[in-house]
């Protein structure tokens, strides 16, 4: 009888040897249903010292930054060619770098001094970037210097727009260290996080040079909504600034 | 004698004042806002020199002070009486050396001169918003210091400079006014 040589003591005691073999062997089968995950996992624990560390991180946003500067670079190339076909006013300053050497962000006047001045072709009005965006307008020169008054000092204004709906607004200085934004529009539809750019309408400045971000809004202000703005460019920390000298 | 009839070249010791205001230090600061320096060497100067010669520097200090910032508004008025009113002080009283004396003095200039800037903020504004009230997205344009400006950021800059005339005040002040007076005394002798 077949079941009767299944159930013979010998098979029963072989069936108890192998079953070690037989756990493992469950394991396995449960690590391919769990397509690696045990294995995985051990792995990543394992190999944690040999991960890659800051060093290679850093190389990667490294080439991520020059990937982001060969694409604006050939967007700009590419605005710049159809804003000729569309016969629009064409605004290619070059830039010319200047060390800040006096900084005054509070008080009466909020201000910095350049260490160029009219001999390198500075003028009044001329727009000033730190990395980050616009920062302010040169307010006088002399012919060594140049003194930018920032768009924090309420005698600061700036035509501006919102990235996002394209509505416009004025840029004011308030005396602290977050300008306001107030909207031509009773109904501006912003939200906090919206970017804030020069306007192409201003007159002062160049179009869409990045200022800031809008913190928090206030809808109810009179006559029109506003909104606290959180500068992009470090004031505080710039050691060098460029100005954008027309051609 | 007095020492800017004696020894002129003294007068030359205030160019520190927009030296110091240009550069600034950043330990100096509080909250961004750097210390009123004029009135701190305006005080020992008028002290010992008298009214005549206190106005002279006070104009000469505010010419140079509205030299460094194209804003409309000057600080010629506010240093001409205080240094008018510290001569008197110094030639009419007793001597005037102790510390607590030079920091409440030099917090008394320093708040009369921002109080000089912010009333000719406000007179600024007034003027200009009167004849913008039928356009209110032209008032909005209005470039300077208006009520609201003034009212906020505009007294955090005063209480902080007045906190910085206190703790200044007390060494600078002394050490400028032991140091006119020696010269002072040593011209006299001459």
């Amino acid at each position: 009888m077949p079941a009767s040589r299944w159930l013979r003591p010998g098979a029963a005691r072989s069936l108890f040897q192998v079953w070690p073999l037989l756990i493992g062997l469950g394991l396995l089968a449960l690590v391919r249903l769990s397509k690696g995950a045990f294995l995985l996992d051990a792995y990543a624990q394992l190999s944690r010292p040999f991960w890659p560390g800051t060093a290679q991180g850093e190389w990667l946003r490294s080439a991520r930054r020059m990937e982001d500067q060969v694409r604006l670079a050939q967007l700009e190339t590419e605005n710049q060619r159809l804003r000729g076909l569309l016969q629009l006013q064409t605004l290619n300053p070059t830039r010319l770098s200047a060390p800040v050497i006096s900084r005054v962000p509070g008080g009466w006047w909020q201000q910095l001094l350049l260490g160029k001045g009219s001999l390198e072709g500075v003028k009044v009005g001329q727009a000033v970037l730190a990395p980050g965006g616009l920062i302010g307008l040169v307010s006088a020169v002399t012919p060594t210097t140049a003194t930018v008054t920032l768009l924090t000092d309420p005698t600061s204004r700036v035509g501006v727009w919102v990235a996002r709906n394209r509505h416009h607004a004025l840029l004011s200085g308030l005396g602290t260290s977050r300008p306001v934004v107030r909207f031509l529009e009773k109904d501006p539809q912003v939200q906090p996080g919206d970017v804030v750019l020069t306007s192409p309408a201003s007159t002062l400045v160049p179009p869409n040079l990045p200022v800031g971000v809008l913190q928090s809004i206030d809808e109810r202000a009179d006559p029109a909504p506003e909104a606290v703005v959180q500068l992009i460019a470090p004031v505080d920390a710039v050691d060098w600034v460029q100005v954008l000298v027309p051609r | 004698m007095t020492l800017s009839t004696r020894q002129p070249w003294l007068l030359l010791s205030m160019l520190v004042v927009p030296l110091l205001t240009l550069a600034s230090p950043a330990w100096f600061r509080i909250a961004g806002v750097p210390p009123s320096w004029a009135p701190l060497w305006l005080l020992p100067w008028a002290l010992v020199d008298g009214q005549r010669s206190g106005i002279l520097a006070g104009v000469c200090l505010g010419l140079l002070l509205d030299s460094l910032h194209p804003g409309p508004v000057s600080a010629i008025p506010a240093l001409l009486l205080l240094g008018w009113w510290w001569g008197r002080l110094g030639y009419q009283g007793p001597p005037i050396e102790r510390s607590f004396n030079l920091a409440l003095l030099a917090m008394i200039g320093t708040l009369g001169l921002d109080l000089s800037l912010m009333l000719q903020w406000a007179w600024r504004s007034w003027f200009g918003l009167r004849g913008l009230q039928e356009t209110p997205a032209a008032r909005l344009a209005l470039p300077g210091w208006h009520g609201s400006d003034l009212a906020m950021a505009g007294v955090q800059v005063l209480l902080s400079q007045l906190l910085l005339a206190a703790v200044l005040a007390p060494v600078v002040c002394s050490l400028l006014l032991l140091l006119f007076r020696r010269l002072q005394t040593a011209s006299g002798r001459g």
